[in-house]
């Protein structure tokens, strides 16, 4: 038996409730934690976890993609056998749309699926924060005698559709549906991740496209539930789904903490990101930051708390930035204030402004705007 | 034949670096870490990439395995190449002979079969412990427009520092009519930089010659530059104004990442256009907790900052405690500063733990006689609670068990 793993990755997925922040891109290349890309997590998770062969299915907006993993490098890649495979839209002459669903999209690749030597497949979208030893979830798939192994974690409801899981104390999946209301309450919800066999998938991916089906989780995942054939994986320390903005900033303010950070950045498991030859990052004379995520490359002279700077971020002197995330290239000029905001890259305010969202709406300024 | 090369750069990264004590104990000078992210040598193989020369021999031999390992495939700085690249050249057994470099030149000498494999034209000769960005295009452009058989990179030092110097006496057309190191009364006070041009069949000819001359100490600046000189061959100093800094000392090596951070010392590493490449280490952004104070510092990646840092260069990967103070130090990659520890005036080696109320260093107003009195705790050292290591004291540095 071959323990290997493939995996099939979607760069694209609830784009809509982002905003402004994927007008320009795809979730997987949404910039998060101060110098990476969502994807980052996915990607290094697999490479840290030993699957190299990662096929990426985009769907629109894929060029900031394309320009952030080039050749794969970054992760280690570059290879001569496996390595990363892009899929963009219309793969087959035969595609009749831009896919619609994981089915059409994974039915459209079937070649590249049973080509690949190895015995099991992940699927997974690019919009999650996690960090996670596959070839453990693998071990216990296998143990479990599962079809399908589902990643979950604890989290609370958004306004996205998320689906939420019941198990029983052998972590079989009981009950599997849809929610797409907020609630403050935890309850156990799917990370969209899944692990199966190849053959099995390919046999689902056939059998629903060939009835028209293109939902996955509507019309694969919950009918192999009700036959008692799914099973949960538990994700182990911090873990969340990124696709709303509120979601994205509460997830981004929560890496001040330092135990989150040492569960999702892991001493050995790392997170690569695309490497840019930043200097460090050089305090001023007049700098005061507390509290604060900082990457490479920002000059800092103001006063910075609560906040999260991506690289090459330039505070000037008697600027003030407080709970906000400021996006690579991001410039605040002297005497201005940022409180409760998110500015996408290179984005410049001015001297002496005033921006303020609030801890539950905050503000964000889209790519290259001069305020 | 490979594909012709026009200009191959060797790069001299063998010495010891004694001068670097604790630092220099288990790997080679130009492996030493330098201003947060990079090592020493990042400098001389960003300046050669970005110069536009692609082929690029790295002479090593005292403690290689960090070098070795660290250049690797050369792919950080864009020298993993189909054609080229870069190249560790260790000392190897020949035919014949086979023995240890025995000089700069002699380090060359025993790889003339590399630079003819490209058939270059022109040999770019560096060393890996200056820290200084420079675009030796320019220089080859003066060396070919001359007619050069050898050009050297020249700085212009003031009267005192130039009996520290190799200086080259020129005429008026930059021409080099005579070479004096370390003179005692100086005649001119351009400093050789120890970069130099030669084109390759001169430079060849001489080291075949140097080599035969049992006596020779088979060093570029000793003997082939003397004897080029003296069998009157056309050698010009090429005019170098920018920053530039061999860190060979404990005080120099110091005072080179604190030009970091004063900008007005001319070390400016934030060029777009002229990157300083380093391999990266994959780190989180650094973090700087409630109860820190940063002033006029450098802080790198995977950093977790929460004492008081000012005047100083903190490296990939280190924490600093509550109540810990560090001022006017360089603390090298992954050490951990412990509470209440007190830094000043120091370097403290990489993977070192400094413990709780610990005294490393003290503060000085002045270099004394052009030097200061930096206290050095050595890699991996673990220093003890509440120690105190005075000015100048080393930790460390002896044989690992």
């Amino acid at each position: 038996m071959n323990n290997k793993m493939m995996s099939i990755l979607f760069a694209s997925g609830n784009e809509a409730k982002l905003n402004e922040l994927t007008i320009h891109r795809t979730t997987a290349s949404l910039p998060f934690g101060g110098r990476y890309r969502l994807i980052d997590f996915t990607l290094s998770n697999l490479v840290n976890s030993g699957v190299t062969r990662i096929g990426i299915i985009t769907l629109s907006n894929y060029s900031s993609l394309m320009d952030h993993i080039r050749m794969g490098r970054d992760w280690d890649l570059n290879r001569k056998n496996s390595g990363i495979a892009v899929f963009p839209p219309f793969v087959l002459n035969t595609a009749r749309d831009v896919y619609k669903g994981k089915i059409e999209a994974i039915y459209t690749i079937t070649e590249f699926i049973n080509r690949s030597p190895e015995d099991y497949v992940i699927i997974a979208n690019c919009n999650i924060a996690a960090n996670i030893d596959f070839t453990d979830v693998l071990e216990k798939h296998i143990a479990s005698g599962a079809e399908i192994t589902m990643l979950c974690h604890d989290g609370m409801l958004t306004s996205s559709r998320r689906v939420v899981i019941a198990k029983d104390a052998s972590n079989r999946v009981s009950d599997v549906f849809f929610v797409e209301s907020p609630s403050q309450n935890e309850r156990l919800l799917s990370l969209n991740t899944y692990v199966m066999k190849k053959d099995k998938l390919v046999t689902y991916v056939e059998n629903a496209y060939a009835r028209g089906h293109i939902d996955f989780e509507k019309d694969v995942l919950f009918a192999e539930a009700t036959r008692g054939v799914v099973y949960a994986y538990e994700v182990p320390g911090y873990a969340s789904i990124i696709d709303d903005v509120k979601m994205y900033y509460n997830e981004s303010m929560k890496l001040l903490d330092y135990d989150i950070r040492e569960q999702l950045f892991g001493e050995e498991n790392k997170i690569y990101t695309k490497v840019k030859d930043s200097i460090p990052t050089m305090y001023g004379e007049k700098s005061k930051v507390k509290n604060s995520l900082i990457a490479d490359g920002c000059t800092i002279n103001g006063t910075v708390e609560n906040s999260i700077l991506f690289r090459n971020v330039r505070i000037k002197e008697d600027a003030v930035v407080k709970d906000s995330i400021i996006m690579e290239d991001g410039e605040i000029m002297e005497g201005s204030t940022l409180a409760y905001a998110i500015t996408d890259k290179s984005v410049t305010i001015k001297e002496n402004r005033q921006i303020s969202g609030f801890s539950t709406y905050p503000i964000v300024i889209v790519k290259n705007k001069v305020v | 034949m490979l594909a012709k090369k026009e200009c191959v750069a060797m790069l001299l990264a063998g010495g010891q670096g004694t001068r670097l004590g604790a630092l220099t104990q288990h790997v080679a000078k130009p492996a030493v870490p330098f201003g947060g992210k990079y090592r020493i040598i990042d400098f001389t193989l960003s300046n050669t990439i970005n110069s536009g020369i692609d082929t690029i021999g790295v002479l090593t031999q005292y403690q290689p395995f960090e070098l070795n390992q660290y250049i690797g495939n050369g792919q950080p700085w864009d020298l993993d190449r189909l054609n080229g690249g870069a190249f560790v050249l260790p000392p190897y057994q020949k035919a014949k002979s086979g023995e240890w470099y025995k000089g700069t030149a002699n380090a060359i000498f025993q790889n003339i079969d590399f630079v003819d494999r490209y058939n270059a034209e022109y040999v770019l000769i560096l060393s890996g412990d200056h820290i200084y960005t420079m675009d030796y295009s320019k220089m080859l452009s003066a060396h070919k427009a001359r007619g050069a058989d050898c050009t050297i990179a020249v700085l212009t030092v003031s009267l005192e520092e130039a009996s520290r110097f190799g200086i080259m006496n020129t005429d008026k057309d930059s021409r080099i009519y005579e070479f004096e190191e370390k003179p005692k009364i100086p005649k001119s006070t351009k400093a050789s930089m120890g970069i130099y041009i030669f084109t390759w069949d001169k430079l060849r000819k001489y080291l075949i010659l140097d080599e035969s001359d049992k006596t020779s100490h088979n060093d570029f600046g000793k003997n082939i530059i003397p004897s080029m000189l003296k069998a009157g061959e056309k050698m010009y100093a090429y005019d170098f104004d920018g920053y530039w800094k061999d860190v060979g000392t404990i005080s120099s090596l110091w005072q080179a990442n604190m030009d970091m951070i004063y900008t007005k010392s001319g070390l400016n590493m934030d060029d777009k256009d002229w990157k300083i490449y380093a391999r990266n280490t994959a780190e989180p952004p650094h973090f700087i907790g409630k109860e820190a104070e940063v002033t006029n510092s450098i802080i790198t990646e995977g950093c977790n900052i929460n004492g008081t840092v000012k005047n100083s260069v903190i490296f990939t990967g280190v924490s600093v405690e509550p109540g810990a103070v560090i001022s006017d130090s360089i603390i090298m990659p992954n050490s951990k500063v412990l509470a209440n520890a007190v830094i000043s005036h120091a370097i403290v080696g990489w993977g070192a733990t400094i413990g709780s109320s610990s005294h490393i260093g003290e503060h000085q107003n002045a270099p004394q006689h052009g030097e200061w009195n930096i206290a050095v705790v050595g890699p991996d050292e673990i220093v003890k609670e509440k120690t105190i290591v005075k000015a100048g004291e080393m930790l460390g540095g002896g044989e690992k068990a």
